[in-house]
């Protein structure tokens, strides 16, 4: 059997990285759908629940981007650690923009299944 | 209170001030406010558990977030990003695309052409806005160049008018002016804000990726 080429096996890596990097902002919105969440809850959430983490420095980043952008607001909170702890929480905007991104993700990912449905009985 | 031992803290300053000093053009409020943001996430990841936060766990949680000149990078290009979407206007634009500009030869076509864009946009609306002060001189020239040829001009009107010419326009230079340099100035500004958007995807790639 031919053994995968290093370039071959490259790209593949950098399309997963692209892939969850993409993903990244839907995860973070569904995240907070339901309660205020600070940095490092959003980054465990969604280390335990899915891996979509690639660096832990993209998602400060992006928090700030969508608090630009006015999809989550943000307070700060004093804690038992000591210091105080930046919560996210969405915004009617964010809401309204994780659904729309939520009816996409849907549509999309049925339609590439039913592509990838051969792929499945060729096993 | 979690303690922190001194080397640990050590690590964290200079961290964190290495990454305060890559946060130019971004206002001291957000500044502060991610600095805290961060210190907060390091403290908090490297004393699980409420132990002692020890020089090893503060550097294996810095390692994680990445270098403060790449975190810095992403903070820089998200915020501009960001500005331009909201605000849609051409400074935040030419802004953006000037850093991708920096970047990759697309981001300084990019550039090029929106900056062009506007620059037409706005000498076509100064002709409208100058005509009624040089009524004889500014407008949109033809101009004989050689024996069959001609070149159009667009004057503003300062100097004399120019020998064997014709105002094509006339007094219907300021409404056309007006039209079409607003025109220019939209057009421009939704084409700043496609390549803006190009742009945040293109930065989807990994390092060394982008397009």
């Amino acid at each position: 059997m031919k053994k995968a080429d290093p370039k071959d096996q490259e790209a593949g890596d950098k399309w997963e990285v692209q892939l969850r990097k993409g993903c990244l902002e839907l995860a973070i919105l569904a995240a907070l759908w339901s309660q205020k969440l600070y940095g490092l809850e959003i980054l465990r959430r969604l280390e335990s629940d899915s891996d979509l983490i690639v660096s832990e420095g993209t998602v400060y980043p992006l928090l700030s981007r969508l608090k630009a952008l006015g999809l989550v607001r943000s307070e700060w909170v004093e804690s038992d650690a000591g210091h105080p702890r930046k919560y996210y929480a969405l915004t009617p905007a964010g809401k309204h923009r994780a659904l729309d991104m939520s009816k996409t993700w849907a549509s999309f990912s049925s339609s590439v299944s039913k592509l990838l449905a051969p792929l499945g009985k060729g096993k | 209170m979690a303690r922190i031992d001194g080397d640990a803290r050590q690590k964290i300053d200079a961290y964190l001030s290495r990454l305060r000093t890559r946060l130019r053009g971004i206002n001291e409020q957000d500044v502060r406010e991610i600095v805290e943001e961060l210190r907060s996430h390091i403290l908090d990841k490297a004393s699980v558990g409420g132990e002692e936060v020890t020089a090893g766990a503060a550097g294996a949680t810095l390692e994680a977030l990445g270098s403060p000149e790449e975190l810095a990078s992403e903070y820089m290009t998200d915020n501009l990003l960001a500005r331009a979407e909201v605000s849609r206007s051409p400074v935040r634009i030419l802004e953006s695309l000037f850093r991708w500009a920096s970047l990759s030869i697309a981001g300084f076509f990019a550039f090029l052409a929106t900056i062009l864009g506007y620059l037409l946009g706005m000498s076509f609306m100064l002709c409208a806005v100058l005509k009624p002060v040089h009524p004889q001189t500014a407008g949109l020239w033809i101009l004989p160049a050689g024996a069959d040829d001609f070149m159009i001009s667009l004057r503003l009107g300062f100097g004399s008018a120019p020998p064997g010419g014709r105002d094509v326009l006339g007094w219907w230079t300021v409404p056309i002016g007006l039209v079409v340099g607003c025109g220019l100035v939209m057009l421009t500004t939704r084409f700043g804000l496609w390549c803006v958007r190009q742009y945040r995807r293109s930065r989807l790639l990994p390092p060394g990726q982008a397009v």
